[in-house]
This record gives C-alpha cells, structure tokens and sequence, in this order.
C-alpha cells in the first residue's frame, strides 16, 4: 500500500478502531503536532461511527495532500445509505436520528481546516475533510 | 481479548479503574457492567476512571463516561474522571461534548483525595 493514499471499507464497529489507528499513522508521518493529530483522528472517528450507525457500510479514502508550503492530509468518508434530507439541519448541535448526541457533524466541522458534505437523498452520502499541517 | 485490558482494582472503598488507550465499543460496554458489577461486589463507595492512557475520546466513548457517572450515583457511590490528556481536553471540549456532572481530577492522586474527602462528611 501507498503511504500517501489509501482506502478502508467500514462495516462494523471495530473498523472504528482502525480508522483512528490508519488516520493516527498518516498523521505521524506527516509530523503533525499532537492535539492536531487528537482533532483529526476524533473527527475521523465520528464520520466512520455515523457511517456504521447510519448507513451500515462504506469506505474511508484518505490522501496526503500538497500545496506548496504545506502538507496535510484528506479523508473522504463515502456511503450509500439513505443520504440526508437536510444537510442545515445535520449541521445543528444536539440533532440526532440515532443514538448518538448529536455532536458528530457540527462538532467534526470544528476539528478540521474544511468539511465538505455532499448527499443524495437513498443515494448516499460524501463527506470530506481536510487539515493542514500546521508545523510545516 | 481486548476485555482483557481492563483492571478494576478495589483499593479501601474505592475502585481503580485503568481505561485501555484506544477501546472499541464493546469494550466500553463491558468496562461499564464491570464497574457497576463491582460496585455490588466490593460494596465500593467510589469509583476512579483512569483515562490517562487514552488518546481518543468521540462522542460515544463520552457518552459511555457520562452514563456510567450517572448509574454509579444511583448505585449510591461518587465517580471522579482522572488524567485526561490536554490534547483530549481540547478536543472534547471543540467537539462539543461534555461528560455531564462528572467530577473530574488532574490525576489518580488527587481523585482519591477527593473522594476520601467527601466520604469523610457521610
């Protein structure tokens, strides 16, 4: 496998875990400092578990990204599940249609440099983040 | 296996509780039955959850904290949440979570003071 691209299927629970263990050493060997490296992987780790829960299997694709100056790295998590009605109101705090508390979108959107949501109601879902390294 | 990683160790009324670095949700699951089982068991008056070792904390595994907070005090006992990382602290708190009333200390050290201090005035 590449070191600066790759993909995960996700399907069950425990591919939570390796999600944040993949993202985890991607972020190592970008040399991203520590609470940087917590921010992504914990958003990471919110975007699989709302597959799992939402849309019960799908991939995670990540890239180490360049611009000149900096480096970062890109996941792109992507499911064909029931997609989502209203991508405004996802984005609220404290709204949930599962288990969850609702925290997964808005609060993944805090962790990150840039979120990008794209779905299709019974189409599927796409959602991509990015952030930069900050030490580069 | 995994289930494995997690020790509750009864230390005077008090349980020590050690969180493995990176838990799936099973694991969460089981470490909360192991903690209230242990409650009865030890007839424990408190709990202490170690969670310095633990690099990632999502919405569930917060979720898990809270709740376990909450069915430790109807079991009658205090839980005091001890060691998170700073990287964690930040990031908890960006994601929007909280672990609702938990009582939270620096460290082991200092949650046990504050649990035998408030046992003191029972």
């Amino acid at each position: 496998m590449d070191d600066r691209q790759g993909e995960l299927s996700i399907g069950r629970e425990s591919d939570v875990i390796v999600v944040r263990q993949t993202v985890r050493k991607i972020t190592k060997l970008l040399g991203m400092g520590l609470t940087d490296t917590t921010r992504v992987v914990t958003a990471a780790s919110e975007l699989a578990r709302n597959i799992f829960l939402y849309a019960e299997s799908g991939v995670m694709r990540w890239n180490v990204i360049d611009t000149p100056g900096s480096q970062g790295i890109e996941l792109v998590f992507i499911d064909q599940g029931p997609g989502i009605p209203d991508i405004g109101q996802a984005m609220q705090e404290g709204y949930t249609t599962s288990k969850g508390l609702g925290m997964g979108l808005p609060g993944s959107r805090r962790l990150v440099d840039e979120m990008e949501i794209v779905s299709a109601v019974g189409k599927g879902t796409t959602v991509t983040i990015k952030k930069w390294n900050r030490r580069s | 296996m995994e289930n494995d990683n997690i020790s509750v160790i009864k230390v005077r009324d008090v349980l020590m509780v050690t969180v493995p670095p990176d838990p799936d949700d099973t694991a969460m699951a089981f470490l909360q039955e192991k903690v209230l089982m242990s409650m009865e068991q030890f007839r424990a008056k408190g709990v202490v959850l170690d969670i310095s070792a633990v690099e990632t904390l999502d919405s569930y595994f917060a979720r898990v904290l809270s709740e376990t907070v909450q069915m430790v005090i109807l079991m009658g006992g205090k839980t005091v949440i001890a060691g998170m990382r700073p990287s964690v602290a930040i990031t908890t708190t960006q994601l929007g979570l909280s672990i609702g009333n938990a009582e939270t200390a620096l460290n082991v050290d200092r949650a046990l003071d504050m649990i035998s201090e408030s046992l003191q005035w029972r």
